[in-house]
């Protein structure tokens, strides 16, 4: 009997290994149901292999997971009844058009699969196409196509692996106002990503993951409030810049960067203070300040220190 | 999103039974790759068997006798039941083995947590539904072309039409299991129909002259197979004699062991 849980997927001690290769290393994970969850991390970090052990497509070597509040994979069949996925690029039949393909895949779900094809046709902008051979579709059209058959089980979960891979810019922002719209019915999302700005642009809790092991986890505001601001300093002269604000003893890290300067601050300023007090040490040298833009460390920056910080421990 | 709960209200039209089984038909009836070799080698072969008899009947009535008749309909079976129809039922079963591997679907059907064993015993009727028709239309042929093309000569029995028809369906459906299995074991199309044509045609004809061998030969299918054969083999010295209680058991053990691989094979694989 499933509980209503207030996770959508749990995780506990979660790996797997191939060999002497450990993909997943102890994996707990919690996704809240209704959230927009992006699972983040550089290629080869077992975001995939996570994945395929969630749907069922590979055995764990050890550990518990539950999908919808039931267990996998002794649960599967009910657990997955409501779930859409797209694991790395979606296949199909080329030589069967993509109406067929959806046809194909709605004969493995419930009945009423077969009701919402034409709908959900027409949600991802295919029902022109829906006759044609897959084979004639560009890259665009199958990952749209494979979104489309993700919706066939009316899903309350949906799990995406690179969704946006092969996408071009257009695609892209059509399939965020896709993922928007979903999230706005109360289903939930898993984005399975390297791309750290897609992630950030989408979703609302993210786990990241390296080597295997998740290495942070949380609500994107959890994540950022531990995180030193930042600010930004477009001048006419960042060398000078430099050496003006040199000895402040706000700031953590001065970088320079094309249009001026980047610099953290210590974790007990205060973002507004230090950019008045920048702003009037840089006048006074006789710097022109074009713009100070005070910001949040960015998850991207996040995400990149504490892979590097991992790396350098190895 | 709909209510997980709530129940949906299908149309009787789309409680369809069998869906599992015509996704699987229609996956094989529209690749020109499976059903074009299979129609020419099971209604194409017959279509040409007879002809070429006709044709040089009619060239020559007194060299050549009428394409119809009883020991043409017998050597059309057998060419049918024990080569071309063999044939064409490994390129079906191959191609419904490993058709959703290839296309990258398998993984698709399973993350919707469909059981894997559904999914393999859906493709035993589905691929059947596309075989089974090619050869019973070619077994029409050949039947027709008998008593049609017969000229003077003695018609098969309705006994005789009966066994037969029987028999060439039943030796597809046997070939087509094992290749259904052996594709799904092996993942890969190609590999499967070279396996399986290297041994319906010249390993298991060498094997079978081995005479050293003896008894050992009744595990080979063609012979097997022959055995339940109501016509004689063309050729009455290459017969390895066995009893009809031994060739049920080989029979029994080819699709048990071939579909048995198969269902193992899809469930334990990772998608």
């Amino acid at each position: 009997m499933a509980t209503q849980s207030e996770y959508v997927i749990e995780t506990e001690g979660l790996k797997k290994s191939f060999g002497e290769q450990v993909a997943v290393d102890g994996v707990d994970l919690r996704v809240p149901r209704g959230s927009a969850f992006g699972y983040l991390g550089p290629n080869g970090a077992g975001k995939t292999t996570l994945i395929r052990m969630l749907l069922g497509l590979t055995r764990p070597s050890a550990g518990t997971m539950r999908v919808r509040g039931r267990t996998m994979p002794k649960e599967r069949s009910q657990a997955l009844a409501r779930v859409g996925a797209i694991v790395e690029e979606p296949g199909f039949h080329k030589h069967l058009s993509g109406r067929e393909n959806l046809w194909i895949a709605a004969a493995a779900r419930e009945p009423a699969a077969h009701l919402r094809i034409d709908a959900v046709l027409e949600r991802v902008g295919l029902t022109d196409r829906a006759d044609d051979h897959v084979s004639t579709y560009s890259q665009g059209m199958r990952q749209r196509l494979g979104i489309a058959r993700c919706l066939l089980s009316d899903p309350e979960l949906l799990i995406l692996d690179e969704p946006t891979n092969g996408l071009d810019p257009g695609g892209i922002q059509e399939f965020r106002a896709l993922v928007r719209s979903w999230i706005a019915e109360g289903r939930t999302l898993v984005l399975s990503s390297h791309l750290l700005d897609e992630v950030e642009k989408i979703c609302d809790h993210v786990a990241i993951v390296d080597r295997g092991r998740i290495v942070a986890q949380g609500s994107l505001s959890e994540l950022s409030a531990g995180d030193d601001g930042a600010i930004t300093i477009a001048c006419d002269d960042p060398g000078k810049a430099l050496g003006a604000i040199h000895g402040n003893g706000s700031l953590r890290e001065v970088e320079e960067i094309a249009s001026g300067l980047r610099v953290l601050l210590r974790p007990e300023a205060s973002l507004e203070k230090v950019a008045a007090e920048l702003n009037r040490q840089l006048v006074g040298a006789g710097i022109a300040v074009y713009r100070l833009e005070p910001s949040h460390v960015s998850l991207e920056h996040r995400f990149l220190e504490i892979t590097r910080r991992l790396g350098g421990d190895s | 999103m709909t209510n997980p709960e709530s129940a949906v209200q299908v149309p009787r039209s789309l409680r369809m039974p069998f869906r599992l089984e015509r996704a699987e038909l229609l996956k094989l009836r529209k690749s020109y790759g499976v059903w074009i070799p299979t129609a020419l080698l099971t209604v194409g072969a017959m279509v040409v068997m007879y002809t070429a008899i006709e044709l040089f009947h009619l060239s020559n009535s007194s060299k050549y006798g009428p394409a119809g008749g009883t020991l043409n309909f017998e050597r059309a079976t057998f060419l049918m039941g024990q080569l071309a129809g063999m044939i064409a039922a490994a390129l079906v079963g191959a191609a419904a083995g490993t058709q959703d591997l290839s296309s990258g679907v398998f993984r698709d059907l399973v993350s919707t947590g469909r059981s894997r064993a559904r999914l393999f015993l859906a493709r035993i009727p589905g691929g059947l539904a596309l075989l089974l028709p090619f050869v019973a239309v070619a077994y029409a042929v050949a039947a027709v072309s008998s008593v049609v093309l017969a000229g003077g000569l003695a018609t098969p029995s309705i006994t005789l039409f009966v066994k037969t028809g029987l028999w060439v369906l039943l030796s597809a459906g046997i070939v087509y299991a094992v290749a259904l299995g052996l594709g799904s074991l092996v993942g890969s199309r190609a590999a499967t129909i070279s396996i399986l044509i290297a041994y319906l045609l010249p390993v298991q004809a060498i094997i079978r002259n081995i005479t050293v061998l003896g008894r050992a030969r009744d595990g080979l299918l063609s012979v097997a197979v022959e055995r339940l054969s109501p016509v004689p083999p063309p050729d009455p010295h290459d017969v390895v004699a066995m009893s009809l209680s031994t060739s049920l058991i080989v029979l029994a053990l080819w699709i048990g062991i071939g579909l048995g691989v198969g269902l193992w094979r899809t469930q334990a694989r990772d998608a």
